[in-house]
């Protein structure tokens, strides 16, 4: 049974300048007394997660909403396990497929084909796995013989969709999606939508960043009110969206 | 502590599939486009042995027939294991990519740089093998040794490697500072010199460590058996490497994907 479990959560970000990023500065700082001369230490701490308390089951589909900042991406990457929390904790079981960025992590220099079993690797699937579903992820991108040259010869598009066909072909128990819409051109646009769909109906839970409304209400059953690293408000779709558009 | 360090280092080893692609990928990546390929590491690699060779060879009054074996010997295994060091040290920063996109485990990162610095040691072999086979084998009795030795030395690279890359993503200064330390280590270390030439101060070579790591690998190809000491001193750092880098790794491990 798959299930996301957050207690009381919290997460600090540090966030270092060039002086933190120094071992010289940090071995010179140690023997002074005065730190004042020093000004800072390059360390600024931000609290992107404040104590969150969250329990998402399986049938859950949970529309990630809040201003730009808020700790929706944060979220979404302590879920996945990315980043553990400072304090506080995260429990989870079932297989989570991760869809942040999704055009990160290929490589320019190999062809389409080696980029879906790299990435497939990535996403932890199995090599029998990539193999059998290769055809299948090839066909969905819809870039034929293009697959045979290397990545630095596509147009922005071309990548975004071979990521897109590639990440979404991954068998997940649970869905971490942040703003994956906004794919390609418009039939594509369509045909990644259906595929949304359909991953959405395969996995047991789908938590879903989102910046159109009318989207969530559509997929979603449930939705996460994020402000300032905290839970705003945690309950049914249309009760917690509108209250959001009210406040907006 | 330990334990978060060992499973980390299970899982990466059980994903070899996904670090020996990511390893190949980078070697194929840095040559692409060209005929030669990775051979071009092999005729650099032999271009530089011939030139310090005749040049160091005739400075120290040596043969050429048992010198260049062994600087050979000696450069190809100390680049394996300062790449390893120094590419380990920048392993996490530049695999940023990857550790914001997935919860993989971390230390494939490490093993990738060992596999990369391995299929670039096979290439430069070559040289190796074409100047062993023109001078002759000096013993095929301890050929075999070499084996384990490279093994034991690949083992004390990965942990130096990974203590490297973990503070290094903490500390952004530190690859260049790692990078300075093992030009000095090359000049300190009997590789392109032998360890008996340093009689005033011989002290440099008794009391280096990556002396007795280099003569683990470089004296069974020469037809010479590693001393007791040497295997020693390489074991006992593989043991005391290995507890320190896994126990820095169980600590910081969590914090990785915050540094990078």
């Amino acid at each position: 049974m798959a299930y996301i479990e957050l207690k009381g959560a919290t997460l600090d970000l540090p966030i270092y300048d060039v002086q933190g990023r120094s071992l010289k500065k940090t071995v010179l700082r140690m023997g002074r007394r005065n730190t004042i001369a020093e000004g800072t230490d390059g360390v600024v701490v931000v609290r992107a997660i404040n104590n969150v308390d969250l329990r998402l089951e399986k049938g859950d589909r949970i529309g990630l909403i809040g201003r730009n900042g808020a700790g929706k991406s944060t979220l979404l990457r302590m879920m996945a396990g990315i980043y553990s929390p400072t304090h506080g904790s995260v429990l989870s079981s079932g297989k989570i497929v991760p869809l942040l960025d999704i055009s990160l992590g290929m490589d320019e220099n190999s062809t389409g084909m080696q980029n879906i079993r790299l990435r497939g690797l990535l996403l932890g699937m199995s090599d029998t796995e990539i193999r059998a579903k290769q055809q299948s992820i090839a066909e969905f991108s819809e870039l034929g013989d293009y697959l045979d040259l290397p990545l630095r010869t596509y147009s922005s598009g071309m990548r975004v969709r071979l990521a897109f066909a590639v990440s979404t072909a991954v068998d997940a128990e649970i869905l971490l999606l942040d703003e994956v819409m906004g794919v390609g051109d418009a039939s594509f646009m369509h045909k990644a939508q259906d595929r949304l769909a359909d991953l959405h109906s395969r996995a047991e839970i789908v938590v879903l960043a989102m910046h159109s409304n009318s989207e969530i209400r559509k997929v979603c059953n449930k939705a996460l009110w994020m402000e300032r690293g905290n839970v705003r408000a945690f309950g049914p779709v249309e009760e917690v969206v509108s209250q959001y558009e009210a406040q907006d | 502590m330990f334990s978060l360090a060992f499973n980390d280092l299970k899982e990466s080893v059980a994903s070899w599939r996904l670090w020996t692609l990511l390893g190949w990928l980078e070697v194929r990546q840095r040559y692409a486009r060209s005929r030669v390929g990775p051979f071009w590491l092999t005729i650099s690699t032999g271009v530089l042995i011939g030139s310090i060779g005749m040049v160091y060879g005739t400075l120290f009054g040596q043969k050429l027939s048992d010198y260049l074996p062994y600087l050979a010997i000696s450069l190809v295994m100390w680049g394996t294991f300062s790449q390893t060091i120094i590419e380990g040290s920048t392993a996490y920063i530049n695999s940023t990519a990857y550790i914001r996109q997935a919860a993989t485990p971390k230390l494939i990162f490490m093993l990738q740089v060992v596999w990369r610095n391995l299929v670039i040691l096979a290439h430069n072999f070559l040289i190796v093998l074409l100047l062993l086979a023109i001078f002759g084998v000096k013993s095929w009795e301890t050929l075999p040794v070499f084996i384990p030795a490279l093994i034991l030395y690949m083992i004390n690279a990965l942990w130096i490697a990974m203590v490297a890359g973990l503070l290094s993503a903490r500390f952004r200064d530190l690859p260049q500072i790692i990078a300075a330390i093992m030009q000095i280590a090359f000049y300190v270390t009997p590789i392109i010199f032998r360890p008996t030439a340093l009689n005033r101060f011989s002290l440099i070579v008794r009391l280096n460590p990556l002396a007795h790591l280099i003569e683990l690998v470089r004296a069974p190809l020469i037809g010479e058996w590693p001393t007791p000491i040497t295997w020693a001193v390489a074991i006992g750092m593989a043991v005391f490497g290995w507890i320190f880098a896994l126990a820095l790794t169980g600590r910081y491990l969590k914090r990785i994907p915050y540094w990078v």
